[in-house]
């Protein structure tokens, strides 16, 4: 039935239908393209200027409501050759309305004539007043487009707060949905929160007539989209504490960081040197980049969280509280020591103080001895049979309070940090090694390498008695209720928080009763503190100090380092306690001090060659 | 000659098939060219372009043709049914662990890549239709075989729809044209069309006006089956008057509770009960099957309020926009629009290469995929358009040749389904760049950009072009 006549029948009427199907397209298109001529008029008289509609960049505000960063209104001025008149042109009145050079002028306009139907890039950074200016001249065949700059009031935060730039070639081929001249966050928070701040960019349709004029815009605006301004973040810092913390710092080298132990928000953040922000904006920040890029001290380097330091003395706290949670220490237990511990030729000095002490006496006092003993009672502890499992389970606690790893902040480019492990020393020493080997581990030396954002959060663990808010930078985000889960996550160390009060004890006792650290002391805020003195290999020790105050209820942990300070007392303490005062009360009261800190002159000859 | 041309793997391929494919395909690699092409581009040879792309895609499609066109034709016969199980559960998967775009949740993403099962599910359903209808019991003039067929595509064809993915789904719809080549009774066939029709302007119409349409179009159709028009007439005047009895009864008593066209659906439906018993009995199977059309579309068009909620809101948009139900300036229509304007705008002759103002700037969305033929008409005019059409055209009448010579029915079959499968999407795409057709979303044979669907596409092909080569190889050595 479907293959002999009915069949042919029926294929010569599908026939028929596939040829009527194409024919009536066919109808319909010659009536589009050759009778209907509203079309072609309709594309002619869409001559439309896509005008990209920038978004103002989101801004930022301390955790007063300060600003930190603004957006400046700026102006691009573009061309689009194809409109230009160019008999007419006089390019030294445009030079003179904008205040450019002629030869870039010259340069750019050849440069758009490559493609003369797409608009060109002539001028970045017009400032508001001179396009008002230049509005009232009507060259055409140029228009300017609203852009955004960034402007920092308080001039601080370089680092932290990251600048903006505009996307490059790598980048545009790793993120295509970013254009050409977009600008976008190239580090800090700038970075880390550059989907939120950038905003979405709209598109105005304008109709332009033959000559170039903007007639209207099409539709009336019916297929515009408005730019979305980016969001505005609030952050953790406190930009008057940051401020003072900057001027401090000046011509140290090195890093200081605040945190709030009941949130982990990060109070402050110095890395020193650091810049003015606003020299990377505009049309100076190529060379002022090159500059720093150049610049030996490397500024553009964000010590504070990528830094790799050795802790010193300040990590003893650690070695402590892992001999509690171990069992192999009890708060009550004595070590003697004679200016140093001493084990065969093997020796560790130590400096003059009283003998045998209790463990809160060697916090205070900073006894290397004692934490010799603790270290090596750790490593030899015969239930894990061997110094090798000993150390495993060591590196295990170190771990546990942030140290070798990322601790996740919202930070990008925050470093590890370095805690060796045993494969590190059966490779060095060919296997055969043991607790008096490492022995430089126990008072922060040898190949530890801690981030001052890690030794901050070891002062947070320690002023929470033992756990930690991940550090974070941001505290509000427009439009959100909350932040990323895992900063609201309690994450506690290893250690059981019942053996931090000793610890705390001691760290209270250096300061505002005998020890390494008395000139931290703020009468009524019971600050407890730790000096560290880092030996290192290329000149002077660091100077580092580790604190929070007040003792109970603390509101502020923070950690200083100063490379090639000298001892913790000298350099580190001074700055960290000075910052605790003017934090906790808002006011200075030894003006004495911060002249000292201020007049302090430390020699780099590792960066100054 | 006839030697040479047996022995070799291609002996028997339709040249002027390859031709024609190859053709078009190019024609889409220029015409995503131009409409991606960036001037601005630092680097123009770069892969993230969609023209570098696409080449990347046609020769994978090229590939997987080679391949199609080396394997035996009795795999396809037999691999029908286990492929057309592996494009269902294909389908199921995605519909659960798929990833949504533009809020259809068609796809797996691997990577950077997508892949679109529907595009494969088309292929494994016209196989199985193949298979299923070239059965030497199957006669299509049996319910229950007919059932079977429609079985067939309405599984994924629901599938589809729940994916969200309306547009891919109706494609399966155009099976219409080869159930009608295979014998399908005519006055079947139309009044399938008129409640299709009916569906899309349900919108439209008020439901009395749609009832009564769909019952004269299939009390017509089945007169025209049987060939008896007097007792179908008093049957449908006694509706009528029963129904109007029943109105004034009903608002009578109790007045208010039921409007004229629930008497006429109440009436309509008892009497279904009765019409049904009589056709068993005296075995007439043309009124059962128009009967049980005529629930099915009832039921279809009660569901339509339902459906069209499913449908996503810029659907609904473009569905209103077509029908102009919605006249507000709000622009669903902007698409088609912009559409019309580019196409329009080429003229006879186009703007040449690379110079249309209208898809450059992007005022045509999608340009390189679905509007892709508003690239050709902008850039290459009426001229263009027409070399375009006609390469198509020629295509499927060229499939339509093609099956009409196969030896079996498997191989007319699928060429048939082929030949429909590529008609619609035609129709559909080019239709609505040109405003004929509402906006649905469905890619344009072998031009439209897109890895999914150029290889489904070239498979699609090049399994019937494969199963005409063995029939003319096995004729060549006969004669």
């Amino acid at each position: 039935m479907t293959t002999g006549r009915d069949g042919f029948a029926r294929m010569r009427t599908l026939q028929y239908v596939v040829l009527i199907i194409f024919g009536t397209i066919g109808l319909r298109l010659a009536y589009l393209q050759l009778i209907d001529r509203r079309y072609g008029e309709l594309a002619k008289a869409n001559t439309l200027r896509h005008v990209v509609q920038y978004p103002p960049r989101g801004e930022v505000f301390d955790r007063n409501g300060e600003y930190l960063v603004q957006s400046r209104e700026c102006y691009d001025l573009m061309v689009i050759y194809r409109e230009m008149d160019k008999e007419g042109f006089d390019t030294a009145r445009m030079c003179g309305v904008l205040g450019i050079e002629p030869e870039k002028l010259r340069k750019e306009l050849a440069n758009a004539r490559m493609q003369p139907r797409i608009p060109h890039m002539v001028a970045n950074f017009i400032p508001k007043e001179k396009k008002l200016l230049f509005d009232e001249c009507d060259f055409r065949g140029f228009f300017t487009i609203y852009r955004t700059v960034r402007q920092y009031p308080r001039k601080v935060g370089g680092n932290l707060l990251g600048y903006v730039g505009e996307v490059n070639r790598e980048m545009l081929r790793r993120y295509p949905e970013y254009k050409r001249g977009d600008y976008i966050g190239m580090s800090g928070v700038e970075s880390a929160y550059e989907p939120l701040l950038k905003g979405r960019k709209g598109v105005k349709l304008q109709e332009v007539d033959t000559h170039g004029a903007v007639k209207n815009s099409y539709m009336n605006g019916l297929y515009d989209s408005l730019a979305e301004p980016g969001k505005y973040l609030v952050c953790t810092i406190d930009a008057r504490l940051q401020l003072f913390a900057e001027e401090l710092m000046k011509g140290k080298v090195g890093a200081a960081v605040a945190i709030e132990p009941s949130t982990g928000e990060i109070l402050m953040m110095v890395s020193s040197p650091t810049y003015d922000p606003d020299e990377l904006v505009g049309r100076e920040r190529g060379n002022n980049y090159m500059k720093m890029l150049h610049n030996k001290r490397r500024p553009l380097y964000n010590r504070a969280v990528s830094a790799r330091y050795p802790p010193g003395s300040t990590f003893k706290l650690v070695q402590g509280l892992i001999g509690l949670q171990e069992g192999v220490l009890r708060p009550s237990d004595l070590h003697p020591c004679h200016m140093g511990y001493q084990v065969g030729r093997l020796s560790m000095k130590c400096h003059a103080h009283a003998s045998p002490l209790d463990l809160r006496f060697a916090v205070a006092t900073s006894c290397n001895a004692y934490f010799c003993y603790v270290f090596r009672d750790i490593l030899d502890n015969p239930k894990y049979g061997g110094v090798k499992n000993g150390f495993d389970r060591w590196k295990e606690y170190v771990k546990s309070f942030g140290f070798g790893r990322k601790l996740g902040s919202d930070f990008l480019g925050e470093g590890n940090g370095y805690v060796p492990d045993r494969a590190f020393y059966d490779r060095r020493y060919r296997g055969s090694w043991n607790s008096l080997t490492v022995l430089s581990l126990s008072i922060g030396q040898g190949e530890l390498g801690c981030t001052p954002l890690q030794m901050a959060n070891l002062a947070a663990i320690v002023a929470n008695r033992g756990y930690y808010y991940i550090p974070h930078i941001v505290r509000k985000i427009e439009g959100q209720d909350s932040l990323d889960r895992r900063f609201y996550e309690k994450h506690y160390t290893l250690v059981d928080p019942r053996h931090f009060e000793p610890i705390v004890e001691g760290m209270w006792r250096g300061v505002n009763v005998g020890g390494t650290s008395t000139a931290a002391r703020l009468e009524g805020l019971d600050v407890c503190g730790k000096t560290g003195t880092a030996q290192n290999p290329h000149g002077r020790d660091h100077s580092t100090f580790l604190s929070f105050a007040p003792k109970n209820d603390p509101k502020i942990a923070i950690s200083v380092y100063v490379e090639n300070g000298g001892f913790g007392a000298s350099a580190a303490l001074p700055i960290a306690s000075l910052i605790e005062e003017y934090y906790l009360t808002d006011t200075i009261r030894r003006p004495h001090l911060v002249d000292y800190v201020k007049n302090m002159n430390i020699y780099y000859p590792a960066y100054d060659r | 000659m006839t030697a040479d041309r047996a022995n070799g793997i291609f002996a028997g391929i339709d040249r002027v098939a390859i031709l024609l494919y190859v053709s078009i395909v190019l024609a889409g690699c220029l015409s995503i060219f131009s409409a991606s092409y960036d001037e601005t581009s630092a680097d123009p040879f770069a892969f993230s372009h969609f023209y570098m792309k696409q080449l990347v895609w046609v020769g994978l499609a090229w590939g997987a043709g080679l391949i199609v066109l080396l394997l035996d034709e009795r795999f396809y016969h037999m691999f029908a049914y286990p492929a057309y199980f592996a494009g269902i559960c294909l389908l199921l998967g995605t519909l659960a662990f798929g990833s949504t775009v533009h809020g259809a949740k068609a796809w797996f993403k691997f990577g950077s890549f997508a892949v679109q099962p529907v595009e494969f599910a088309k292929i494994a359903t016209a196989l199985a239709v193949a298979r299923i209808m070239s059965n030497y019991t199957f006669s299509i003039g049996r319910i229950s075989d007919l059932a079977k067929v429609g079985a067939i595509i309405c599984l994924p064809l629901l599938i589809i729809i729940l994916q969200n993915d309306t547009g891919s789904g109706v494609v399966l719809c155009s099976f219409l044209f080869v159930l009608y080549r295979e014998g399908l009774n005519k006055w079947l066939c139309i009044p399938l069309l008129l409640i299709a029709a009916l569906f899309v302007t349900s919108f439209l119409l008020s439901p009395l006006t749609l009832l009564v349409l769909l019952m004269l179009v299939c009390t017509f159709s089945e007169i025209m089956m049987s060939g008896q028009w007097r007792s179908r007439i008093v049957y449908l005047a006694a509706l009528a008057l029963a129904a109007a009895l029943l109105f004034v009864v009903m608002a009578l008593l109790t007045p208010g509770t039921m409007s004229f066209y629930h008497c006429l659906l109440t009436v309509t439906l008892a009497s279904l009960i009765v019409v049904a018993v009589y056709a068993y009995r005296q075995n007439l199977p043309n009124i059962l099957v128009t009967a049980g059309l005529f629930v099915c579309s009832l039921a279809f068009l009660a569901s339509t309020d339902y459906l069209f909620e499913k449908l996503q809101p810029h659907q609904q948009k473009r569905i209103h926009s077509f029908l102009g139900i919605i006249s507000e300036p709000s622009g669903a229509d902007y698409n088609v629009n912009q559409s019309k304007i580019a196409i329009g705008s080429g003229g006879l002759t186009g703007k040449g290469l690379l110079q249309g103002t209208q898809i450059k700037y992007g005022f045509v969305p999608e340009n390189h995929t679905d509007f892709i033929f508003c690239t050709v008409g902008e850039e290459w005019g009426f001229i263009g358009t027409t070399v375009v059409l006609s390469l198509l055209c020629l295509l499927i009448l060229r499939l339509m040749r093609m099956g009409e010579r196969q030896e079996e029915p498997f191989g007319r079959i699928y060429c048939y389904c082929v030949a429909a499968i590529l008609l619609f999407h035609v129709l559909v795409n080019v239709g609505m760049t040109i405003g004929l057709m509402p906006v649905m979303g469905i890619p344009l044979p072998f031009m439209s950009y897109g890895g999914s669907s150029l290889i489904a596409f070239t498979i699609l092909l090049f399994i019937a072009i494969r199963l005409d080569a063995s029939t003319r190889q096995f004729s060549l050595d006969n004669f």
